[in-house]
């Protein structure tokens, strides 16, 4: 019983009488979204079942993988080995890299088990503690072909491999040949990659010289890797040809869906030749690759298999339907290749491509799909587009197609609200001609006329834009144009433009809260119904809320460690992420809300996307340096007068003039600082960016339509330059003696637990910029790359300002 | 059940309910009137989330 696997109930041998020993896949959360989804649920129980479905349907042995983000691997390997040890008849394989969870499971498992796996990507440290376990424990290990230089691609490469493992395991090691699984791996023909058109050929040619070359050892391949990126229905008949092929070859053991392995007779011998042509690239010519051929056969042979039919295969204009909807780009260029010789390629952007980014507009509407899905979705359409193109007769639909033109306002740098919009729009099969960021009224006269365009958009992000937005109406009235205006940006209300903008301008004005607003009233401009936005009937008057006490002015001023200003440059990149503000990022910047899901649901989504996510975005910034913190920042003498602050800089005297609330209690940013002509008080300020080079990655992911990571990756910059005002006003509370108690985290910085407050200019305490001359000309913040555009915003766009104020009663407050 | 606001991360918990904009204790966020805004960035209530 020499290199035999046992489970408690029998023992398995790995070379079959008739090959290939068949081992189960779908107990892998990287493979099985069910199995993800009860391992994620801690169904235990669930996981099991999956194992003992695949028993049922002829796996011989099952490969048991739980390694996943967010998941204890090894808490949840050892729990689960010992669940199946109890009740599998089949054998047992460990999928993992991690020796100390491998050995916590081999002291569990009563049998002889499989390690998957071994290999020399990391020169052979790994490979050094599992051999050793394996021989201690006494366990088969498989081996798989990869090295410092990545995968072995040629057979040559591969054999090359298993003589290099074989030799460290056998003679170095102590292990038997019989308990070693060589797998030589295969990458997918599917793709029309033209680098991978021998890839079955090299992988059977491997198999066979390592049978060759070294009979005692058994061989083992993950057979569906071979037609990745087909239809699922292609795949099953491929994938089943393959591995009969394989074990011709030579294949001992395969790595497979069980359910999936079709027996040789079930497939017609016109399918098996089809996808031999592939596997063995014959006849190919630059114009007819077996890949072409065997997409057009099975898009003509759908449904023809009852084994289709009984796996539930969908047609295509329902497959691209979904996909859309599902944000799922895997095979698409495949699939619209099917879908090509059914209809004319505009045909199919109108009638299935425009009404399921439709749905995907109505599913955001009722809150059943969050943002960054929908954003994954409109790069599927984008994709989609971009491939039918070439099938398009030129300008075949400019001509009917409803032109928007899109400008964010005079002085506004901000345009990711601008440039969602024109990404729903353009993917909802509208002309956009997006003009870009500080545009003048004048321009935007001039480029509507220019493109005759249908529909005007305006962004915005400042109260300031929202001014400007109003003060241009009657412009654009006199110039006279007429097509409607949609209003959209952060400071904008429903209210403010009924009140204030639709007066100024005699075609509708319309009020646009996001992205999918702007694409309903343009839709309601096609049909002719779009009106301007009114006010609700009764207009309930906002509150502005602040502290209510008066403020006491008899409080002590700290010393500071210097006067006037520094720069500083040492900041470690990595500890801003521990002042983020993740609540804000996630659902707020990022757009993953909690919304109508289940609190399961959310958790759920926390940890298999979104934490993944900001995960692998923050190792990239680190990694490539994406971050340069830089703050320049002071503590000056100052006393207030009046509305304004009076602050001494180099022997120089700067005026602050502060606006004050109408309403009561009245505040002023002023009235906390001492008042009158002896008075001596003490101010901070600081200016602080995390540089240009985020900014540089934003505007190439958006241009190369990566909309996902274009939201993501800003957003997160956005944050960062937050987290860095954080971190710095907490370094300069220290400096004023009054540090944060220990343990102080994100809540505390929303809820202002510290204190005094900071105050952005250009936010609700101070709305207007103009505040901004005298800081730039104390700080001089060009000294870290900050200056001022003529309408004193600044660039890099991440980058903010403050006044600090250290008064115990001075808190967040609007004018 | 308490809701969190998107923008800036203030939680309301309608146990305290928001003693600065005189909505008393026990108020669930769906009684809120129409022009309450978050009391520290003044989004509005349609940018605050469940929490739990």
């Amino acid at each position: 019983m020499i290199g035999d696997l046992a489970s408690l109930y029998q023992a398995i041998e790995l070379k079959q009488e008739i090959p290939p020993l068949l081992i189960g896949e779908r107990a892998n959360p990287n493979g099985s979204r069910k199995f993800r989804d009860l391992l994620l649920a801690d169904d235990f129980d669930g996981c099991l079942q999956v194992g003992l479905e695949q028993e049922s349907r002829g796996a011989q042995v099952i490969d048991l993988c739980v390694a996943y983000a967010g998941r204890d691997e090894k808490s949840d390997l050892p729990r689960l080995v010992e669940k199946f040890a109890g009740s599998l008849k089949a054998g047992l394989m460990i999928d993992s890299t991690d020796p100390d969870c491998i050995e916590a499971s081999l002291k569990l498992y009563p049998g002889r088990c499989v390690i998957n796996s071994i290999n020399l990507e990391d020169g052979g440290a790994n490979l050094d503690r599992i051999c050793r376990l394996a021989r201690r424990y006494g366990a088969a290990v498989v081996a798989l072909t990869i090295d410092e230089s990545g995968m072995a691609m040629t057979a040559a490469d591969k054999v090359e491999l298993v003589e290099r493992i074989y030799h460290l395991a056998v003679d170095q090691y102590g292990l038997r040949p019989q308990d070693l699984l060589f797998d030589p791996l295969t990458f997918t023909i599917g793709s029309g990659d033209t680098t991978l058109f021998d890839a079955g050929i090299q992988t059977l040619e491997a198999i066979r010289e390592i049978k060759r070359r070294w009979p005692d050892v058994a061989t083992l391949l993950g057979v569906s890797n071979i037609s990745f990126g087909l239809q699922p229905a292609v795949r099953k008949i491929i994938n089943s040809v393959f591995l009969h092929e394989a074990v011709e070859a030579g294949l001992d053991a395969a790595i497979v869906d069980a359910a999936k392995v079709m027996p040789l007779a079930q497939i017609s011998a016109e399918d098996r030749n089809v996808c031999l042509d592939l596997i063995y690239d014959r006849e190919r010519s630059e114009e007819d690759t077996p890949l072409m051929r065997l997409m057009a056969y099975f898009s003509d042979h759908q449904g023809e298999s009852e084994e289709e039919a009984e796996h539930g295969s969908v047609p295509a204009e329902e497959e691209i339907r979904r996909k859309l909807v599902r944000g799922d780009r895997d095979g698409l260029e495949d699939l619209l290749t099917i879908l090509l010789q059914r209809y004319p390629a505009l045909e199919i952007v109108n009638r299935l491509l425009v009404p399921a980014m439709r749905e995907v507009g109505d599913l955001f509407g009722r809150g059943e799909l969050l943002l960054p899905f929908v954003l994954q979705s409109a790069e599927v359409m984008k994709r989609s587009v971009a491939f039918l193109e070439e099938f398009m007769e030129q300008d075949a639909e400019s001509g009917k197609q409803t032109r928007i033109l899109l400008a964010t306002v005079q002085g506004d740098v901000h345009d990711i609200g601008k440039n969602l919009v024109d990404i729903i729009l353009t993917n909802n099969g509208y002309k956009v001609y997006n003009i870009g960021i500080k545009v003048p009224a004048e321009t935007i006269i001039a480029k509507a006329r220019e493109h005759e365009v249908d529909v005007i958009g305006l962004s915005g992000l400042l109260v300031k834009s929202a001014i400007i937005m109003q003060q241009s109406m009657p412009q654009y009235q006199e110039a006279g144009l007429t097509m409607p205006i949609l209003l959209g940006g952060a400071a904008l209300t429903r209210s403010f433009v009924a009140e204030s903008c639709v007066p100024g301008y005699t075609s509708p004005v319309v009020y646009c809260a996001d992205a999918f607003a702007g694409l309903k009233a343009i839709r309601e401009y096609e049909q002719g119904c779009l009106a301007s936005t009114r006010t609700a009937a009764a207009v309930p008057v906002r509150n502005r809320p602040g502290p209510k006490e008066a403020i006491d002015s008899s409080h002590d001023v700290p010393s500071v460690p210097f006067w006037g200003r520094r720069v500083v440059r040492d900041i470690d990149p990595e500890q801003l992420f521990s002042y983020l503000n993740r609540q804000a990022l996630i659902r707020g910047r990022w757009g993953y809300r909690r919304a109508k899901l289940s609190k399961e649901e959310y958790a759920r989504l926390l940890s298999e996307t979104v934490d993944p996510l900001y995960a692998r975005l923050k190792q990239r910034l680190l990694d490539e340096h994406l971050l340069q913190p830089q703050v320049v920042y002071g503590y000056f003498p100052c006393r207030s007068e009046a509305d304004s602050l009076l602050v001494n800089a180099d022997s120089e005297l700067f005026r602050f003039d502060f606006p004050r609330q109408v309403l009561a209690p009245n505040l002023c940013i002023a009235d906390y600082f001492k008042g009158g002509e002896s008075a001596q008080d003490l101010v901070g300020f600081f200016v602080v960016t995390i540089g240009e080079q985020l900014a540089e990655l934003t505007a190439e992911l958006f241009r190369d339509d990566q909309y996902h990571d274009y939201l993501m990756v800003h957003g997160l910059g956005v944050e960062l330059t937050d987290a860095l005002a954080e971190y710095w006003h907490q370094q300069m509370r220290a400096e004023m003696g009054f540090p944060d108690p220990q343990g102080q985290g994100e809540l505390e910085y929303v809820t202002q637990e510290y204190r005094g407050s900071r105050y952005g200019f250009g936010y609700p305490a101070c709305p207007d910029l103009e505040a901004h001359r005298p800081l730039f000309a104390m700080l001089r913040p060009e000294e870290i790359g900050v200056s001022l555009t003529e309408t004193l915003e600044m660039v890099p766009e991440m980058s903010t300002s403050a006044i600090v104020a250290h008064h115990p009663q001075a808190k967040y407050f609007a004018i | 059940m308490r809701y969190i606001c998107t923008c800036c991360g203030y939680i309301y918990d309608p146990e305290k309910g928001d003693p600065l904009n005189e909505i008393a204790a026990g108020t669930p966020f769906e009684d809120l009137p129409d022009a309450w805004v978050c009391p520290l960035c003044y989004a509005e209530q349609d940018s605050f989330d469940p929490l739990d």
